[in-house]
């Protein structure tokens, strides 16, 4: 398969700045709803929707 | 003269009546203290005051303001202050003082006058999730203050803190009282003692007694006995509540206490009685009820 | 400054600060650029895939341009308004149970202004968000498939935004009847989810349906006028729109802060 790559880096770079900060966010933070390890499982193993979620309902407000 | 005047107000929720034809004249320059047990519907007064709750009927009238919202003219302090946790102390106290009208620059300038009386500027540009419950406190006292308002209303204000905090929290509040009126509840004798001028004692939603607290010492202490003894003789118990100049007998185990209305006459019977009956006397105190059992007998009878 | 305009900047700037600003732009960039290159690349996938029969020619034709558009749609449908209700549960019902309301309500705010500055900066929000999405999809459809028309495709983007303002407003109203956000997810994305599914199906009855404006922009986009019934859908979403958004502004009027 040819993939065009310039096409698709675009999309890469972007999970991987949600992953960064979301991650460097994880860290930085005193205290995350439920346990921080399982953040951090979640914003590297599922796809772009890890990061989301974790802004989304693992930031204590 | 009366800055706010409060008549009848009354607050029936659906299935009780949490407060019941409260009337309050609060002076200028005054500190008044609402002080009442938990549940005694301290809380839902001040709500109404704060305007956000709805009066089931009653009025608040502010001096000289005809308009119905005197919102500009309160500071409110919440039992339990919630903050913007992402906001830094000094972002709320401006973000407080642009929603109470004032221009930018001056809440800027506000906000640092206040942060530096309240003795936490070094906090200033610190998220206020980081905040102790001492700080949120006196931040909380920050923002009710910033608007110069002309009543001040705080819930609960040193509940919360340790003895400490407490203290800290107190003295404010005595600075405080130079400046403006202050209303605030407590459920705490010694608090509202330690700074107010007039006290309201509240239980079960009503006005069980007011006054200056000059006005409560006076007039309601009474000259009590206080009798300690190595055993209780229930004669002598019995014949004591016959006695006319006896208001009132309560004991315990080993002492007795006689609200008497006549001291004098009181004193010599006793004394006499102690002979006749053979009581074993340990010690023997003639005195006055303190406001503590005052306060303690509004709020239990 | 005006006191709405103090509220809108502090919602704006919570927005920042709890990344708003960064990943929902992101969301809707990805799910933009992902469809165009999912149908670019899909006959290779499928290839590549190998299920298909020895010798068997495979011939999945590309879809015309502009079903490409109204595809990311679908997308948007889907992850974005979940992405939407997700951001703006908490807007008020957040602030009503931790009490932050109360400390701002006790000031001379008043409560249209401040339920119309979260609305109106959940909706700055959204359409940059949007906008962000739909110009990628865009941008990469003309780069791997074909030109769109620009007139339909900018038209088609302001009616299919109408759906996303109504899910935001939808789910502002129940923020404010209501006190758990978790709630309030749960019942905004199932009414969406009704709305949608009964204005596919009962498209005559519900001609006049917010749910139908995603049918109107994939029309739009392709043919440059919106399907059936096109204006009725139009005016009655604005006009539900900004009904929700007065009663929200009434309900929450009646509320008593206690928490």
């Amino acid at each position: 398969m040819d993939l065009n790559w310039a096409l698709i880096a675009p999309v890469i770079i972007l999970e991987f700045i949600l992953m960064i900060v979301a991650l460097v966010d994880v860290i930085k933070s005193d205290d995350t709803n439920g346990p921080k390890w399982l953040w951090v499982l979640v914003i590297l193993f599922i796809g772009f929707l890890g990061p989301i979620l974790y802004f989304v309902i693992g930031r204590k407000r | 003269m009366s800055l706010v005047t409060v008549t009848d107000l009354t607050k029936h929720f659906a299935d009780n009546t949490a407060v019941n034809n409260v009337s309050l004249s609060i002076d200028k320059g005054k500190c008044i203290a609402l002080l009442g047990p938990n549940g005694a519907g301290k809380t839902t007064t001040i709500k109404m005051l704060a305007g956000l709750l709805k009066p089931t009927f009653g009025t608040i009238q502010f001096e000289g303001s005809e308009e119905r919202d005197y919102r500009n003219l309160i500071g409110y302090l919440p039992q339990y202050p919630a903050f913007y946790r992402w906001m830094t102390g000094k972002e709320y106290l401006v973000y407080a003082a642009e929603l109470s009208g004032l221009p930018d620059g001056e809440a800027k300038e506000k906000a640092e006058e206040l942060l530096k009386m309240m003795g936490i500027e070094e906090a200033a540009k610190r998220r206020i999730s980081t905040y102790s419950g001492g700080m949120k406190q006196r931040l909380g006292l920050a923002q009710a203050m910033i608007h110069d308002p002309k009543l001040l209303i705080l819930d609960e204000p040193v509940s919360a803190l340790d003895p400490v905090g407490r203290y800290e929290v107190l003295e404010m509040i005595r600075k405080l009282k130079e400046k403006t009126t202050i209303l605030f509840s407590t459920h705490i004798l010694h608090d509202a003692e330690e700074v107010s001028d007039d006290i309201y004692i509240i239980r079960n939603g009503e006005i069980v007694l007011s006054g200056t607290l000059q006005e409560l010492q006076e007039e309601h202490q009474q000259p009590v006995i206080v009798i300690e003894t190595a055993e209780k003789n229930e004669e002598w118990l019995g014949q004591l509540e016959t006695y006319a100049f006896v208001a009132n007998v309560a004991s315990t185990r080993a002492e007795i206490r006689i609200e008497v209305n006549d001291v004098d006459e009181a004193r010599n019977q006793i004394l006499k009685d102690i002979l006749s009956f053979n009581i074993k006397v340990k010690t023997f105190k003639v005195g006055y009820t303190s406001l503590e059992d005052l306060f303690i007998k509004k709020v239990t009878e | 400054m005006g006191q709405w305009f103090i509220l809108f900047k502090k919602e704006c700037m919570e927005s920042w600060r709890n990344y708003k600003w960064l990943w929902m732009p992101s969301v809707f960039l990805i799910l933009g650029l992902m469809q165009p290159i999912t149908t670019y690349y899909l006959p290779d996938i499928l290839a590549t895939a190998g299920e298909l029969p020895e010798g068997s020619e495979i011939s999945i034709p590309i879809p015309p341009a502009p079903d490409v558009i109204a595809a990311t749609f679908g997308q948007f449908s889907q992850i974005g308004i979940l992405v939407l209700v997700l951001a703006s549960m908490g807007i008020v019902a957040g602030e009503r149970a931790s009490g932050t309301a109360s400390m701002i309500l006790a000031r001379p705010v008043s409560r249209f202004s401040f339920i119309s500055a979260k609305w109106a900066a959940m909706l700055l929000l959204t359409w940059l968000s949007y906008l962000v999405g739909y110009a990628g999809s865009w941008y990469y459809t003309f780069l791997l498939i074909g030109e769109v028309e620009a007139t339909n495709a900018i038209g088609a983007f302001f009616v299919y935004g109408l759906w996303l303002t109504f899910a935001v407003t939808l789910t502002v109203f129940f923020s404010t009847i209501l006190k758990n956000a978790g709630i309030v997810a749960f019942l905004s994305i199932g009414s969406l989810l009704v709305i949608s599914a009964l204005s596919h199906t009962l498209t005559k009855l519900l001609a006049w349906s917010p749910g139908r404006l995603s049918v109107h922009a994939s029309s739009i986009v392709s043919t440059g006028e919106g399907a059936d019934h096109f204006f009725l859908a139009l005016s009655v979403s604005i006009g539900i729109i900004i009904v929700l958004l007065i009663l929200a502004y009434y309900l929450f009027k009646q509320k008593e802060l206690v928490e």
